[in-house]
């Protein structure tokens, strides 16, 4: 139940009312008419606990788009029901409208079209729908909140899936199957074919050439069926935001494309996120899955703010990949978590995989290495040289020990991994 | 092509006096309010005519004297204290009339005695001085006796600010008048002199020394032997027959329903806001730290203690990291400091000095912080000096902002050579 403005200003008007006529039954009568009203208005008020609710449409939606959905309320009273609803999801969800009114007459069903703009990846979960049905003289109102639960997952953006065909087009080169049909680079035979104008003469097989009345060539392919192991590090160095949005943001979008170029050359990919414990895991699947499990395994990370347990970290790699891979660690390139976590135990990993670090740099620290002016703007150029000398020691400590390391500013990360990648390919280090 | 017209001034002035109409409005009646209220104030303070009081409104000058001339002066602060007192042979002073309830006054008329009665009102003149009106106030201060009455002829003239003026039945005595109406007036009422002063000022500590003040105010209030000097207080004043009544025995009944219907309305006003149309949703936001934050921390702390060696070290590191690359030598040749290995220190300096414009202490300087008295020694004769790192910090932040400076200067002058 809920009472309505009307109600307040008519009692208002009514406590006025003595001014004039300075009795208190005429008052008492007032308060009773009021008070019959609101009688009358609960009574005659659409039966807001004959309905039920249903909902349909996506429950999936990438960052930055906009879902569908709708909410269809069902009427199973015997009378028609005129309403205020609004459906309760918390703000990051952006539902609209955020209110509706709604007319169902009995029997019958209406849907109320809703669309979602996300402002945040994760799950939103419905909290419930509310709906309040004002009686005919406009005095009291009936309520009721029931829960219509619903999830809707925000999946990460991938914003540079728009890499994805140019690296692809480099893969198929690599690979022979380029339209350009030249020699394939790689170290794993694939098969001889006939001689056509335009191939290399170096690559023709005399001795299937000799068996033959043809001239064979022989063409290569780089190793297929590698397997890589994407580890996200989910810890307190995630959380920290290089332009608007959050390091672990990056790493993931970096950590797609790469997903997607790799199962595309035939190599299968497994994906952990860790920080002290396995927040999120995407193994053994399919090359068509891959993207959309991997998505989904990404899609309720959150950065933890506490400190990365890098040897619960190696050990889970290590006791999870027995064959070589390559292991791709997107993380922060930070010194003092570096030398107190990681360092000790690169030995250990570097001599059973190939482990490739890839990290987010701050576009800013760049900026204030160049800033000039005043003498604020200097100590922060001499902070910023010390921390860009910082990283390029600690990289170049991780080079010491056969580690590859990709350092790119956010709008450049995911197409740099994926070049890195191409390139071990290309020299057929997987 | 159309060009709007610039607005002249009068007419911007104009628009925005039209805009701040509204709070010059409002302004201008506060202050009117403001000045009503100021001029509706009681100029009367609590303790004005009181005996005790050394103040200029209060009388306690004229006390004194009395009491120093032998006449028996008594404070009374309630009629009912100073009504037995008064008989044949005392003076009874009455100021602040105006606290004086009818009963009161009803009591002082049957006393016996002499009145003196200091600006009184309406109800204080009906009552103890009958035939005596009020006719409005004059505003000039000062005034002769022109008059019989002894006390008022040898006083002369006296000052009485502003003061109240009477008009009066035939056959009193009438003093210091204004246009026809007196400002003092005595005359006998039922066997005892009465005296109505039309302003308290005469018989104030504030006004006792002007002109014949003093005088007058003696012979007033010191012409019999026994004064009884009658101060009412307020809380004496107010009259026994209301002190049991309340505030709601005073109200109509109608207001009183009306104050009844406001409280019960806020009960549904209350439960029309309170109640809201689904749930508060809250929320786990994401934490949001600048991924620089660390840098700028540090940049703070190297300015919090003016680390100008450190800052300057950090920027010639960077600098030479750049730098060497683009002179052909190999990278590891920028991490050599002049201590370790003065030879390829010395090749650094050599290949710079030949793409710029600087000599080579100015470059051994800025990009290694070798003191410029040293580096004299070294440059460019001499091979094989032992080069001593330090004295490169920077004296003071202009120093600073110059070794940045030279530092891009330099970089900018390698890249383009």
């Amino acid at each position: 139940m809920a009472v309505t403005g009307r109600l307040g200003l008519l009692t208002l008007v009514a406590a006025f009312v003595p001014l004039l006529v300075p009795n208190g039954a005429v008052l008492l009568g007032l308060w009773g008419l009021l008070l019959l009203g609101v009688v009358v208005d609960l009574l005659l008020a659409g039966n807001v606990r004959a309905l039920r609710f249903h909902r349909e449409g996506d429950t999936r939606v990438r960052l930055g788009e906009v879902a569908n959905a709708g909410l269809v309320v069902e009427n199973t009273g015997k009378r028609r029901v005129k309403a205020v609803l609004r459906d309760v999801w918390p703000p990051s969800a952006g539902v609209s409208p955020r209110t509706a009114t709604i007319n169902v007459p009995a029997g019958e069903r209406r849907r109320i079209d809703q669309t979602f703009t996300p402002m945040r990846r994760g799950d939103r979960e419905a909290v419930k729908v509310v709906v309040r049905s004002v009686g005919p003289l406009g005095l009291a109102a009936r309520q009721l909140s029931r829960p219509a639960p619903r999830t809707l997952r925000v999946l990460p953006a991938f914003p540079s899936r728009r890499h994805l065909p140019s690296r692809l087009a480099r893969l198929r080169e690599l690979t022979g199957l380029h339209s350009t049909m030249i020699r394939g680079q790689g170290t794993e035979f694939d098969s001889l074919r006939e001689y056509v104008v335009g191939d290399d003469v170096r690559s023709i097989d005399w001795r299937a050439t000799a068996r033959r009345n043809d001239v064979f060539v022989r063409t290569w392919r780089p190793e297929r069926d590698r397997r890589l192991y994407l580890v996200l590090d989910t810890g307190r160095t995630s959380a920290g935001r290089v332009g608007d949005i959050p390091r672990l943001d990056c790493s993931m979008d970096a950590a797609l494309l790469l997903g997607a170029l790799a199962s595309r050359a035939g190599d299968r990919v497994d994906l952990l996120a860790y920080d002290r414990t396995v927040r999120a895991r995407c193994e053994n699947a399919s090359r068509t899955g891959l993207l959309s499990q991997m998505v989904e395994a990404m899609a309720p990370l959150e950065p933890a703010l506490i400190e990365s347990d890098a040897a619960g970290m190696v050990s889970a790699v290590m006791s999870r990949v027995r064959r070589r891979s390559l292991i791709v660690l997107l993380t922060e390139l930070n010194p003092a978590a570096f030398e107190e976590g990681l360092l000790p135990l690169l030995p250990g990993l570097t001599s059973r995989h190939l482990v490739m670090i890839a990290a987010v740099s701050d576009p800013l620290v760049d900026e204030m290495a160049a800033a000039r002016g005043d003498l604020a703007a200097v100590y922060d150029a001499a902070a910023a040289e010390r921390a860009r000398a910082d990283r390029r020691r600690l990289t170049a400590e991780l080079r010491s020990y056969g580690v590859e390391v990709v350092d790119a500013p956010p709008d450049r990360i995911a197409p740099a991994l994926a070049d890195a990648y191409l390139a071990l390919k290309a020299a057929g280090r997987l | 092509m159309v060009t709007v017209a610039e607005p002249t001034a009068g007419q911007v002035a104009g628009r925005r006096l039209r805009s701040a109409r509204g709070i010059v409005l409002v302004l201008l009646c506060v202050v009117v309010v403001g000045v009503i209220l100021a001029a509706l104030k009681p100029s009367r303070k609590p303790d004005d005519l009181d005996p005790e009081s050394p103040k200029p409104g209060g009388t306690r000058a004229l006390a004194e004297i009395l009491k120093g001339r032998g006449v028996g002066f008594e404070v009374a602060h309630s009629v009912s204290t100073a009504a037995p007192r008064a008989g044949t042979g005392t003076i009874m002073v009455v100021t602040r009339p105006e606290r004086l309830t009818r009963s009161d006054l009803d009591r002082l008329g049957g006393t016996s005695g002499d009145l003196l009665l200091v600006e009184p009102g309406r109800d204080t003149l009906t009552a103890l001085a009958p035939g005596v009106e009020q006719d409005g106030p004059t505003f000039l201060p000062q005034a002769d006796p022109q008059c019989a009455l002894q006390g008022a002829t040898l006083a002369g003239t006296a000052s009485f600010g502003e003061s109240e003026t009477y008009t009066v039945p035939s056959g009193v005595t009438a003093c210091y008048p204004e246009s026809g109406k007196p400002r003092l007036v005595q005359y006998q009422v039922a066997n005892r002199m009465v005296t109505v002063l039309g302003s308290a000022r005469p018989l104030t500590n504030g006004h006792l020394t002007e002109e014949g003040n003093a005088a007058l105010a003696m012979n007033l209030v010191g012409a019999r032997s026994q004064v009884i000097w009658l101060i009412p207080d307020v809380q004496h004043a107010s009259g026994d027959q209301t002190g049991d009544r309340t505030l709601s025995d005073l109200l109509p009944r109608g207001v009183k329903l009306f104050f009844l219907g406001l409280m019960v309305a806020i009960v549904p006003v209350a439960l029309w806001r309170g109640r809201r149309l689904g749930p508060v949703v809250a929320e786990a936001l994401p934490v949001v730290v600048r991924s620089a934050e660390t840098v700028t921390g540090r940049s703070r702390l190297y300015r919090a203690h003016r680390a100008r060696g450190r800052a300057a070290e950090a920027l010639r590191a960077g600098t030479r990291d750049r730098i060497v690359p683009l002179l052909g030598l190999p990278r590891t040749v920028a991490q050599i400091l002049p201590a370790q290995d003065p030879g390829a220190v010395r090749e650094v300096v050599l290949a710079v000095a030949a793409r710029t414009d600087h000599d080579e202490r100015t470059i051994a300087a800025a990009l290694y912080g070798l003191d410029p008295g040293q580096a004299a020694q070294s440059w460019p004769t001499g091979q094989g000096d032992q080069l001593d790192p330090g004295g490169g910090e920077p004296v003071d932040d202009a120093g600073l902002l110059a070794l940045a400076d030279l530092l891009d200067d330099l970089e900018r002058q390698v890249r383009q050579s």
